[in-house]
């Protein structure tokens, strides 16, 4: 049995570890709490007086500005930060919680877990690649689609965060966030690397896969040239494009047939990474198309993009692709905000629907607009009444204008607050209040009802009845109904797909 | 999509001193290797594996294989032997030329190969060893680690293969886990966040392997 070390933090709190590197990394070594409800990492080489000036800060201020405001606890699901300094023989350390249980693999790989990694982190390379969740994933850790829009979703969300408070991760890469798609959850773990504009420079250019391509292009210069491009917030958002794309599509945005350089395979990729990288899907361009004769069967369908194009993900996500990898892959004041794809993430969740293919395995698609929809993933048609809500909101008394938001009917689809008002939105803002579910869909005996559960205000606009809660609504083609009145209320337009 | 594949070489020394606990080990270790590179999920999308022993000859004991198929049975010693390190090298040149893909202007060729050795002597043949490294310079390994092991292994012949020689002190299972932990975490590398001054090509050694400098 390893010793348990007692030592105290910085700020003065006992605080014990089991003597045993649990995990370790190119900085750090890791340790668990005796009870494993934190972790102690130490860093392998002294740190600067700037590295320790900057943990203080994120230990403290910047920590103390994200969790310890009202609402704070809402961050702790999303984010591992570390909660505080030690020193120990000399070494500087961090105190951060451990884990979840639930981003570590629960069943791991196929056939009884063949690769042996039950209990291990669920690293988001597991998740973002074909190959690997066609072969070796066993389907209980890959979820649905809907799971990795809503993992994506607090992802978008994190960083948005982050980026509110001025701070930059620097690092995002599917190794520094965990990801559970079978619950939907992510989290973004190692933020001791924070980058501050003009206070602390970042220690790191990134992860393969993920840097920006004006940091792969000017790496070669040195660090204080002002020619050299470092992360920073833009770059973030590069990085967090690639990893939703990824989740999504289970493909590299950057990674296609075209070869740069025959004779060195290294500057090939820094050429494909940076100055020359090209989306995949480039509407206009088709040199760095994913040339199928190059994939492994067990990379199909997701490697071909005219079976899997990244529109299937829906107008929203589409427009932000189309802005992240070919207006903005170059120019990163034009690469979507992480709040754009929050934004984005929530209305696509509100355009799912469920595939009626039991045997789908993704099970929820994004409605194409089409008269006919049928899943993009097995080709499943969908059969019957299909009601689609089109949210306007009340800006004027009595005026009601298009949100550019639809919310997709299905039996048990719920509706809440954000819906009824486009003045809430679904996000850590929200009050336990807000939270309740104020109304669901049912369709008995092939008509579709809208139940209320708690809009004092619905109102069939069209025959003028008003709907108490408790009573129930049928939707038809073309009916408005009133969701709630006042400033930010909502007003809803159905549209009915006969298919 | 189209992932590179990252070939690696493991040349073993299993000459009749490495008989018994020696081999043992390095069988043990192998295996833990081979573990370890299936967890990593990088690993598994790019890794090729192939191993070549040496004795009084050179032996292809793995063809370059797909991380994971690669199947290993116990490797053998004769009973006794020389140390035909330079064979093996010529062994090597071959193989490589035949097995790693150059890029073409259809497809993207792979990364550059890394080459481990572990002997626990010195080559037998020094002549054909000395002409094989130019050629061994000219294929443009990624990173060339040779490890010598044990009291008998002699870094200088080694280090006109390559600067990185690292050592193991001993011949037995703690020593050579350690070894083949880090050839799994240097092979693992690409995917991990790069420094600002450029890639960081290995990891810190482990406690059981001192870097011979």
């Amino acid at each position: 049995m390893a010793s348990v070390i007692r030592c105290r933090t910085l700020d003065g709190q006992p605080l014990e570890f089991v003597d045993d590197v649990i995990g370790s990394g190119a900085m750090k070594e890791v340790y668990f709490a005796p009870d494993r409800s934190y972790v102690v990492a130490f860093y392998r080489s002294p740190q600067d007086t700037a590295a320790r000036e900057r943990l203080g800060m994120i230990t403290g201020k910047y920590r103390e500005s994200i969790f310890e405001q009202t609402g704070g606890d809402y961050w702790r699901n999303l984010f591992c930060w570390p909660t505080a300094m030690l020193e120990h023989e000399g070494r500087l350390g961090l105190v951060a919680p451990a884990y979840p249980r639930h981003f570590f693999f629960e069943h791991g790989s196929r056939n009884g877990d063949v690769l042996k990694i039950r209990g291990r982190e669920k690293e988001g390379k597991w998740f973002a690649a074909a190959n690997l969740r066609n072969r070796f994933m066993d389907p209980r850790e890959l979820g649905d689609w809907l799971g990795h829009l809503r993992a994506c979703l607090l992802l978008a969300r994190a960083v948005r965060r982050l980026h509110m408070a001025g701070l930059a991760h620097s690092d995002l890469s599917y190794k520094n966030v965990l990801i559970d798609p079978s619950r939907g959850l992510s989290c973004v773990i190692d933020v001791d690397g924070l980058v501050v504009p003009g206070k602390y420079p970042p220690d790191v250019v990134g992860t393969p896969d993920f840097i920006a391509p004006e940091v792969v292009m000017t790496s070669h210069l040195p660090k204080d040239d002002p020619a050299r491009h470092l992360p920073r917030r833009e770059t973030d958002l590069h990085a967090l494009a690639v990893l939703i794309y990824m989740y999504l599509l289970y493909r590299h945005p950057l990674r296609g047939g075209k070869v740069h350089d025959l004779d060195d395979e290294q500057r090939d990729e820094t050429l494909s990474m940076g100055e020359r990288a090209l989306f995949v899907e480039h509407p206009h361009d088709p040199r760095n198309r994913i040339r199928l004769a190059d994939v492994k069967p067990t990379e199909l369908p997701w490697a071909d993009t005219e079976a899997r194009p990244y529109r299937l993900t829906g107008p929203y996500l589409a427009r932000l692709f189309e802005q992240a990898f070919i207006d903005g892959l170059h120019d990163p004041a034009r690469r979507p905000s992480a709040n754009d794809w929050e934004t984005a993430l929530v209305k696509t969740v509100d355009l799912v629907q469920p595939c009626r293919n039991p045997d789908c395995e993704q099970q929820w698609y994004v409605f194409d607009n089409t008269t006919r929809p049928a899943c993009p993933f097995c080709g499943t048609p969908f059969h019957g009444k299909l009601p689609i809500l089109n949210l306007y909101s009340s800006r004027k008394e009595g005026q009601f204008r298009p949100d550019d938001h639809r919310l997709m009917v299905w039996t048990g689809q719920s509706l809440f607050h954000w819906h009824a008002n486009n003045l809430i939105a679904p996000n850590e803002k929200l009050t336990e209040d807000q939270k309740r579910r104020i109304g669901y869909f049912v369709l008995h005996e092939g008509r579709w009802w809208l139940v209320n559960e708690g809009l004092p205000d619905l109102l069939d606009v069209s025959t003028r009845t008003a709907v108490p809660i408790g009573g129930r609504l049928e939707l038809r083609d073309g009916q408005q109904i009133l969701l709630a009145k006042g400033e930010g209320g909502r007003l809803v337009v159905v549209q009915m797909v006969e298919a | 999509m189209s992932v590179r594949r990252l070939p690696v070489y493991i040349l073993l020394d299993t000459s009749g001193s490495m008989r018994g606990e020696p081999i043992h080990s390095v069988n043990v270790g192998l295996q833990a290797m081979l573990s370890a590179l299936r967890q990593d999920p990088y690993a598994l999308e790019s890794v090729h594996l192939s191993i070549i022993t040496f004795d009084v000859e050179a032996r292809e004991y793995l063809p370059l294989t797909p991380l994971d198929q690669v199947q290993l049975g116990e490797i053998q010693v004769p009973s006794s032997g020389a140390t035909f390190l330079g064979a093996a090298l010529e062994l090597l040149i071959r193989h490589v030329d035949r097995d790693v893909r150059k890029s073409t202007d259809e497809a993207k060729g792979d990364w550059r190969p890394l080459l481990f050795v572990m002997t626990d002597g010195s080559p037998s043949d020094l002549h054909n060893y000395r002409q094989a490294i130019p050629e061994i310079h000219r294929r443009h390994f990624g990173s060339i680690v040779a490890c010598a092991a044990g009291p008998k292994a002699k870094d200088e012949a080694l280090r006109e293969l390559t600067d990185r020689v690292v050592r193991l002190d001993t011949l037995d299972a703690a020593a050579f886990s350690g070894f083949f932990k880090w050839v799994s975490a240097s092979v693992a590398v690409g995917s991990s966040s790069a420094g600002l001054e450029g890639p960081v090509t290995l990891p810190p050694p482990p406690a059981e392997v001192q870097l011979v400098l």
